[in-house]
């Protein structure tokens, strides 16, 4: 009987799994779908929520696209998202391709890097970036920046340059964690039968890497798409005009126009949804299952004298996206004033001494927030693991179309997120019964649908890759498909998983537009606090609050990751009878 | 022998005590909720939870846009009791569409001063708490004293041209107050002529937040800007070189306007909190920090401003009238010429 059903469909019709499938699915699309449907259903609609009537119109949808600034918005967008995420996958993968398999001296510093610049928010690395490049700036007052270098900044090629600096983990994580899954063998066959180290990789890794590299590149033209730290700063600035500003101004005022902020959010969706089209129409073949179990180690590049060399480049990448921005934090919060620059007599310890006292509203912020994100990990993690569970068994179809929206939920900015929950949460009958709004499980909520779609990539990408066979064998053992979830995939992927986890509670501490819709009438996060701190312009205690967070932050990230490798070491150790001697336990 | 209970009775009666203490809490009023945009609410927010007890929420959002966003994203189910911000015409126009309740007895047991008594509807739509303006902040490291502009008009003048910033009154309620006072004392058709020459460069008008303008201001490309007085004085105040000028030909009043919500459930509380907040004691606690709203020209008798902060100031009232009527036109006039 199975076999009359395709592959694709399977998941949805077996009536053993279809409650679990219409729970996973409902789940996200209320979480997701439903938020984002009531704001961008306005645009055709524009009376869906305040009149509760289902007219469709055009016309709004129709002004966008033909204003000349919103057109220019969408152009810019277009090529701002394609080159910072072109320039960022390349960087990407080249610096996952230097972890993974060279020896270059440093590795295991260098490692640290990617989590480091995840670990400063946008906003906060785009206000170091304008604190070190102005006409003014630190740069200048230390003799190292022209004005033709600073005013060169303040256009689209600053704007790329900080994007590739800021979003380049992204591609690490994804495309190192495809380069783990890789091994060795195929490679090695490839030099067996005659091919150049040149030649193995263009002809066989590279094209079996195409996926993940697709996939980062995808996830970060979503990113910059949606990104607001820099929309509002550097590219303000510079007047470069972007989608996600003109959605930011559309959604702060009274009223909101939520029909403008919905079709030009219909139009990020529209553009993304072109360029997954496009990578679905150029790359064909169908995804490789690469994990089998058995990968043996790939070969260790001796790159010879030139491994300094190597080494020298990724320490400028380290200093230029790490470095240099938390620098520019750290003299700001030491310095008494903006304009006196560094000079003895502006140093102060009166911003580090405020942010350091207990009982403060900021401090409570950070705990608060710490806590929030610590459960919206968790929560998004499980999530995510279900879901790419039954969507890796639903087949390509599925999968496709729930990366489709994870995607688009990415590109879409925050704040039509955050605007989506307040219209399902305070407004929708039934919703705003259960009185959630204003509450912190609402806030965690937001949290999770915000970032649900990022943990699902990382986890999509590391279950898709698990052979078949694996639980081929699983199952002809008798294990069912609870003990296959528990003993083959999570143990197998468990090094993404807890990438996803960290990469959830680190995203989810200062992230800014859900923070401020949906904050807890009973005390709001930290980002809130920070970023109103940095509009007032109160640059200095922002700088130590922020400095504080991520020390906070990074410090239980930290933690967290070598428990967690502990623990791995240990069940790897022991793994053997807890895998029942199945083949996929070695 | 007997059977031992599943549960015992010391059990159960602790269950019913832990059941019943949240229902007691419940007896006390629901804390007051108040959105925000202000530096000092905290600081009043706290006195008054010092003198009466009585426990204040505060949702506080980086500007005027963004808690405009948030009341009317919740529309006819607003979750605030009290909403405080800066401008005068975006809340008359609440008042208006039915968010905020009128409350005309506060307004007049107020001991306002002359001019807190011309800011003040006499329906009680909203209170003004205090008064700031927008002026023109010059950088004085890089303007001659003797060059400085004196007019609204001066701003044309060519050795300007490109470096003046100005924020966004789509995004800051002080903004638009300037906006609409500019139009309202020149004329809408001269104002709009001038600003079209002054805020030649796109790069530096319609800026989202007082931050972006300050730093284009102190190490960025603008000489001058168009900002409210209150952040210039505790810029001076920390120790930057700007001196804020108010130009002859007229500066607009910017009251931070306090309302509260048509549908509060908890109106005795919020307006003893409004209470507080006109009194002398209130006052005084608005005076407690250091950010720029703290530096505020008062409108109750017998307070007085902070030390460095200029009160001397010839205030033109805004009609509020006019200028809600023409918000949305206004604003969208000055996106499309001024925001990218």
């Amino acid at each position: 009987m199975e076999g009359l059903v395709p592959r694709e469909f399977r998941a949805l019709t077996h009536w053993r799994t279809l409650p679990f499938t219409l729970a996973v699915t409902l789940g996200f699309g209320v979480l997701v779908l439903l938020p984002l449907a009531l704001v961008m259903g306005q645009a055709v609609m524009p009376g869906l929520i305040d009149h509760a009537d289902l007219t469709v119109s055009l016309a709004r949808l129709q002004t966008t696209l033909s204003d000349p600034r919103s057109l220019t918005a969408i152009l810019h967008t277009i090529v701002l998202g394609g080159l910072a995420a072109g320039c960022a996958t390349a960087l990407g993968f080249a610096y996952a391709l230097m972890l993974a398999r060279t020896d270059t001296p440093g590795r295991r510093l260098l490692a640290a890097t990617p989590w480091l610049v995840f670990l400063t928010p946008a906003y906060l690395k785009a206000l170091a970036w304008v604190l070190l490049m102005s006409p003014g700036g630190y740069l200048q007052q230390f003799g190292l920046l022209s004005d033709g270098a600073s005013d060169a900044f303040f256009g689209l090629g600053g704007l790329v340059f900080v994007h590739t600096l800021n979003l380049f983990p992204l591609a690490v994580f994804i495309v190192g964690s495809a380069m783990r899954g890789l091994g060795g063998e195929f490679e090695d066959a490839a030099r067996t039968v005659g091919a150049a180290s040149f030649g193995a990789w263009w002809r066989i890794n590279l094209p079996l890497l195409a996926p993940a590299v697709a996939l980062a590149f995808l996830a970060m033209f979503a990113e910059v798409a949606s990104d607001f730290g820099l929309a509002s700063t550097i590219a303000r600035t510079s007047d470069f005009g972007l989608l996600t500003y003109a959605i930011y101004t559309a959604t702060q005022n009274y009223p909101v126009d939520f029909p403008l902020a919905g079709s030009q959010a219909l139009v990020l969706l529209a553009i993304l949804s072109a360029v997954l089209l496009l990578d679905r129409t150029l790359r064909r073949q169908r995804s490789l299952r690469l994990i089998t179990g058995r990968s043996r180690p790939a070969r260790i590049y001796r790159l010879g004298p030139w491994r300094w060399a190597v080494c020298a480049l990724a320490a400028l990448v380290s200093l230029l996206s790490v470095g240099l921005p938390l620098g520019a934090i750290v003299l700001r919060a030491l310095a008494r004033t903006l304009s006196q620059g560094l000079v003895a007599h502006n140093i102060t310890w009166r911003w580090i001494a405020q942010a350091l006292t207990p009982g403060q509203e900021a401090n409570l912020a950070l705990v608060r927030s710490l806590g929030f994100a610590a459960l919206t990990a968790l929560i998004s993690g499980v999530l995510a693991l279900l879901l790419a569970w039954r969507l890796d068994l639903g087949g390509r179809i599925l999968r496709n179309a729930v990366l489709a929206v994870a995607m688009g939920a990415i590109a879409i900015p925050g704040v039509v997120m955050g605007l989506g929950f307040i219209l399902t949460w305070d407004r929708l009958p039934g919703f705003a019964d259960t009185g959630l709004y204003g509450t912190w499980p609402l806030l965690v909520l937001g949290y999770v649908s915000a970032a649900l779609p990022y943990a699902l990539v990382i986890v999509l990408g590391a279950i898709g890759q698990i052979a078949p066979s694996l639980h081929d064998a699983a199952r002809l053992h008798g294990a069912g498909p609870v003990v296959r979830l528990a003993r083959i995939t999570v143990p197998l992927i468990a090094s993404s998983l807890i990438t996803a986890v960290l990469f959830v509670f680190v995203r989810t501490v200062f992230e800014l537009p859900i923070s401020q819709l949906l904050q807890p009438t009973a005390g709001g996060p930290a980002p809130v606090v920070i970023v109103r701190l940095f509009g007032n312009d109160d640059d200095g205690i922002g700088s130590a609050l922020s400095l504080l967070a991520i020390l906070a932050t990074g410090g239980i990230a930290g933690a967290v990751w070598l428990a967690a490798r502990g623990l791995g070491r240990h069940f790897w150790r022991n793994g053997v009878d807890s895998l029942g001697g199945m083949p996929g336990g070695r | 022998m007997p059977a031992t209970p599943l549960v015992s009775r010391r059990t159960l009666l602790a269950a019913g005590a832990a059941l019943a203490i949240p229902h007691i809490a419940r007896a006390e009023p629901a804390p007051l909720v108040i959105y925000d945009a202000l530096d000092f609410v905290q600081a009043a927010a706290h006195a008054f939870t010092a003198k009466t007890g009585l426990k204040v929420n505060l949702v506080e959002q980086g500007g005027t846009g963004g808690v405009l966003g948030k009341i009317a994203a919740e529309a006819d189910r607003p979750q605030y009791d009290i909403v405080w911000l800066e401008g005068s015409a975006v809340m008359d126009r609440m008042a208006k569409s039915g968010v905020l309740g009128r409350h005309p007895d506060l307004v007049k047991a107020a001991g306002y001063t002359a001019l807190g008594r011309k800011l003040a509807p006499a329906d009680g739509a909203f209170c003004p708490t205090t008064v700031s303006t927008t002026g023109i902040t010059v950088n004085t490291k890089k303007i001659p004293a003797s060059a400085y502009p004196k007019t609204w008009t001066d701003l044309a003048h060519p050795d300007f041209a490109g470096v003046v910033a100005a924020k966004d009154p789509n995004l800051s309620g002080p903004a638009f107050q300037w906006l609409a006072g500019l139009f309202q004392t020149m004329g809408e058709a001269p104002a709009k002529a001038l600003l079209l020459k002054v805020l030649s460069n796109k790069a530096l008008s319609g800026l989202p937040s007082g931050g972006t303008v300050n730093k284009a201001l102190l190490t960025g490309k603008a000489k001058l800007a168009i900002t409210q007085d209150s952040a210039t004085f505790a810029k001076i105040a920390a120790g930057e070189p700007l001196v804020s000028l108010y130009p002859g030909d007229g500066v607009v009043a910017t009251p931070s306007s306090i309302g509260i919500s048509s549908r509060t459930a908890n109106l005795d509380v919020a307006k003893q909190f409004v209470r507080f907040v006109l009194s002398p004691e209130g006052q005084a606690a608005m005076k407690t920090g250091d950010d720029a709203d703290f530096f505020f020209v008062p409108l109750i008798e017998g307070v007085t401003a902070k030390p460095g902060r200029t009160t001397d100031i010839n205030f033109i009232v805004l009609n509020n009238d006019v200028a809600a009527a023409h918000e949305a036109e206004w604003k969208g006039w000055f996106r499309a010429n001024f925001v990218p």
